[in-house]
């Protein structure tokens, strides 16, 4: 945990001042370029469940970059990586978990389309029978 | 205001007066952001959850959305986040001047961001007639992208207010370790809305 902290100040190019502000300047333009890039996956002409994978591989990408190059986890001790990665998965696991919770029929919000509808089918399916 | 600066010198990622070898600071403002995830995170999923599950009445996002706009805001705050870690980058070694110009930069694009997401609002409400209690939508929209905005206003105070006392006699490069931590905030801010622009923006294109 503490050995690639004391390692890179021997000799780490990008740790050095002009490595770094190089470093830093690269990543900026790659996250404007796959900004630019996720608007272009847009007016693409492919499926729409590739143009959703496009897009969450790109926001993760940009994500990632943020976190490990701009923030400093590369360079930091594993335990701030850990400590952010805790709530980040505890956060995802929320969302996951709150998506699939409402996917079951008693779930779906009263207010949504799909619930005002169904006693209307219902009705209609009665009546045919 | 930083009173562990003898540590800080060697290297700024060490603090070998604390048990965990990491300045307080930061292990503080990382153990609030891995909680911030988790607000932002149940912030995010009311919109999905709503979004999935529409309203018969709701608003199309397609049509009141302004795309290029927030296209052009989300690449400046992009920007910001590489001017914040240019003075952190410039504290650390020393450079206060060239670090005041990189926060005075960050402080800028933090205000155009800001500015866009009132001019969105704006339009959203005046042009659009969405609000934040005439619809679900508007509510999910409005509370997310506002509470990262109230994010970003904080971010800008907390900058201004470190530009300011970087002009005062007791600024010294010691002092390093409250600009990273500031610095930690402001790429948060950056990284919920890069979630936040495919989530609540891009992937409505999609459907």
């Amino acid at each position: 945990m503490t050995s690639h902290s004391s390692t890179h100040a021997a000799g780490d190019d990008s740790h050095s001042e002009p490595g770094r502000v190089k470093l830093f300047v690269i990543i900026a333009l790659i996250l404007g370029i796959i900004t630019a890039l996720e608007i272009g996956v847009l007016f693409m002409p492919v499926i729409d469940p590739v143009r959703i994978a496009m897009l969450v591989v790109f926001s993760i990408v940009k994500f990632a970059l943020v976190i490990f190059i701009f923030m400093h986890l590369k360079w930091d001790r594993l335990f701030c990586t850990l400590l952010f990665l805790m709530g980040l998965s505890l956060a995802s696991g929320t969302v996951t978990i709150l998506i699939h919770v409402f996917k079951v029929k008693d779930s779906v919000p009263l207010t949504s389309h799909a619930s005002i509808t169904a006693p209307a089918q219902l009705d209609a399916v009665s009546r045919t029978a | 205001m930083s009173n562990h600066s003898t540590a800080v010198t060697a290297d700024p990622h060490l603090d070998p007066t604390t048990s965990t070898g990491i300045p307080n600071k930061k292990l503080l403002l990382w153990a609030f952001l891995a909680s911030d995830c988790m607000f932002f995170g149940c912030l995010i999923s009311t919109h999905l959850i709503y979004r999935l599950h529409p309203a018969p009445d709701n608003i199309d996002p397609t049509k009141v959305f302004n795309l290029w706009l927030t296209s052009g805001s989300t690449f400046v705050l992009l920007m910001s986040s590489l001017m914040m870690a240019l003075a952190v980058n410039f504290i650390q070694k020393g450079r206060i001047v060239a670090m005041r110009w990189a926060l005075a930069i960050t402080i800028f694009f933090g205000l155009i961001f800001l500015g866009c997401q009132f001019y969105e609002f704006h339009n959203f409400v005046y042009e659009h007639g969405m609000t934040i209690t005439g619809s679900i939508f508007g509510t999910t929209f409005f509370t997310l992208t506002g509470t990262h905005g109230i994010h970003v206003l904080i971010g800008v105070i907390w900058l201004t207010s470190m530009l300011i006392y970087s002009f005062s006699d007791r600024f010294s490069k010691a002092d390093a370790i409250d600009i990273e931590s500031m610095g930690l905030y402001w790429h948060f801010v950056d990284i919920v809305w890069i979630v936040i622009f495919t989530v609540v923006y891009l992937l409505e294109f999609v459907r």
